[in-house]
């Protein structure tokens, strides 16, 4: 696991980019929920970096793809395969997360 | 809403570490001074965000320069396997290790033609008048990108073969260029020259003396060919999966003349080539093939462009790309045809063989056509192993592996057919093998052939 902010770094709705394991990464929160997700969109292999956060997903800036925060998962077209989400953990007033 | 911004200092050096290089160089005031030229160019691009059309699907946020410094001693040289060392006999070989040329030779009938061939740095001094006009000013231009600015300020060793008009080299040409260290960053470049008439053939390779070196490569290739003249040129990218290949390659064909030029890419973590074709004389042609085998989660990124200037000229780019894992291949291709270059033929095609459903593989052909009695083709492919072919060969009694093998093989084969070197061949299907799993690349020699000591 890797120490990625302290939590008071991000409020809700707020985000910050990120490596995990040397893989561009999201850290996102949503009130005291923490998802930190792959930051590249499965349909167009470009960065979900500035996409709208709809919910508890993330739509991609370019042609409107959706993806679950928990879970990865492709929710529209034109995305059809899940994108990667990293195991978080919350302690010692920090985010961490892994592969 | 809070993101993070693009982070400049990670993608290049600093002004204090361009001081240092120039410091630890001993070379005249006019190389110098082209590099500090070159360098305040770099600052400005470096600020710059990059191309889009070029680089948007390439991914560099993980790219950190300052993990990576040039060498500031020579290497050890020795202990750097290669792929094509040894394996036919060549008329003369150089190697570069970490930047540094580690050795050179030229059989003495090739010199006594009046052929130039050896390390950049010390032939650029010698023969300042002959070679300057050329270097960083026909084909890759200081100012053409971040990355050819990076290379201008900072390059280190290089290869260069000069050959005068009317001259045919019989035996081909060896460069090897290699890492030794873990951080190093190499800036080498390769500079050919064909005067009017001349013939010759150069293999150049890239290689890691470990799996666990971590390296960059910022590199440049320039091919000048000369009117009626024939240069065959060969670059087998084999990096080991830790190193950055960030390379501008261009070539500029006059007339009549003839390139074959073959990219192989098997190594590096990430690796992206603008490769420039420019057919600016009449009747010019360039033969253009690309291998690629990408595995694990390396990126392989090619930005080709063939720019027909005159009339009459032919272009013929043929590249294909194996993925497997969690591989990526991006091909950016275009066809530029200036108003000017009537009666002109033009081609591109890349296919691409996906071996894993993770893979991924955007390919991408481009026209632009200013003039109006061309012919001009383009296509991409992208498709799977056919699972029927593999059954039908189990049936057979040949193993998966080995049925695999043979599609693999059968899907370069068009590409291999159309390159005239034997030991290119050879290279490519057995390091195709070993990619595969099938057989491990030894460092085994042909008998009674030449070894050059890297």
């Amino acid at each position: 696991m890797e120490r990625l902010i302290g939590v008071d770094e991000l409020q809700s709705g707020e985000r910050r980019s990120v490596f995990v394991d040397d893989v561009p990464a999201l850290v996102i929160r949503l009130a005291d929920a923490w998802h930190v997700i792959e930051d590249v969109c499965t349909h167009d292999g470009q960065p979900l970096t500035t996409g709208e956060l709809s919910g508890c997903s993330i739509v991609c800036p370019r042609h409107n793809a959706r993806f679950d925060l928990q879970t990865g998962k492709a929710l529209c077209m034109p995305a059809t395969q899940s994108i990667r989400v990293f195991r978080v953990e919350v302690r010692d007033g920090a985010v961490w997360a892994g592969p | 809403m809070t993101v993070a911004v693009a982070d400049h200092s990670r993608a290049g050096y600093s002004a204090a570490m361009f001081e240092e290089f120039l410091a630890a160089r001993v070379e005249p005031q006019w190389m110098t001074q082209a590099r500090r030229q070159a360098f305040s160019v770099y600052q400005q691009l470096v600020q710059q965000e990059l191309d889009p059309e070029e680089f948007r699907r390439l991914d560099l946020r993980t790219f950190n320069a300052s993990r990576f410094r040039p060498a500031v001693t020579a290497p050890d040289a020795g202990g750097i396997a290669t792929l094509l060392s040894g394996r036919t006999e060549f008329g003369g070989a150089i190697g570069h290790v970490d930047g540094y040329v580690t050795s050179s030779r030229v059989s003495p009938e090739i010199a006594a033609q009046g052929v130039l061939f050896g390390g950049l740095q010390e032939l650029l001094q010698s023969h300042r008048e002959l070679l300057e006009p050329y270097f960083m000013k026909r084909a890759v231009r200081s100012d053409a990108d971040r990355f050819a600015a990076w290379h201008a300020a900072f390059w280190t060793s290089g290869t260069l073969l000069y050959v005068p008009r009317n001259v045919e080299v019989q035996l081909p040409l060896h460069s090897l260029i290699a890492h030794s260290h873990d951080g190093a960053a190499d800036f080498s470049h390769t500079l050919i020259i064909l005067e009017d008439g001349a013939r010759a053939t150069l293999l150049e390779e890239t290689a890691s003396a470990g799996s666990d070196i971590a390296g960059l490569h910022v590199g440049c290739v320039e091919l000048i060919v000369g009117r009626n003249a024939c240069l065959r040129y060969v670059q087998l990218q084999n990096w080991n999966q830790k190193t950055w290949h960030l390379a501008h390659q261009a070539g500029c064909v006059d007339a009549n003349a003839t390139l074959q030029w073959t990219v192989v890419g098997l190594g590096s973590r990430t690796a992206h080539i603008h490769q420039d074709i420019n057919l600016d004389g009449r009747g010019s042609t360039a033969e253009v093939n690309g291998v690629t085998f990408a595995s694990d989660r390396q990126k392989i990124s090619y930005y080709t462009q063939q720019h027909h200037r005159q009339q009459g000229t032919h272009s013929d780019l043929l590249y294909r790309e194996v993925l497997r894992d969690e591989s990526r291949v991006i091909w950016r291709g275009m066809i530029k045809v200036d108003a000017a270059a009537q009666q002109t033929d033009g081609y591109q095609r890349s296919d691409a063989l996906m071996l894993s459903e993770d893979a991924r593989c955007d390919s991408i052909p481009g026209l632009e056509i200013e003039a109006d009695d061309v012919r001009c083709t383009h296509g991409a492919t992208t498709g799977r192993v056919d699972r029927d072919q593999i059954l039908y060969c189990m049936s057979r009694g040949i193993s998966r592996g080995e049925a695999m093998h043979m599609i693999v093989e059968g899907f370069f084969q068009q590409i291999y057919d159309r390159i005239p070197i034997e030991v290119v061949r050879e290279t490519l299907s057995r390091t195709v093998q070993a990619k595969l799993g099938i057989e491990t690349v030894a460092a085994d020699h042909l008998p009674g052939a030449e070894e050059d000591e890297y």
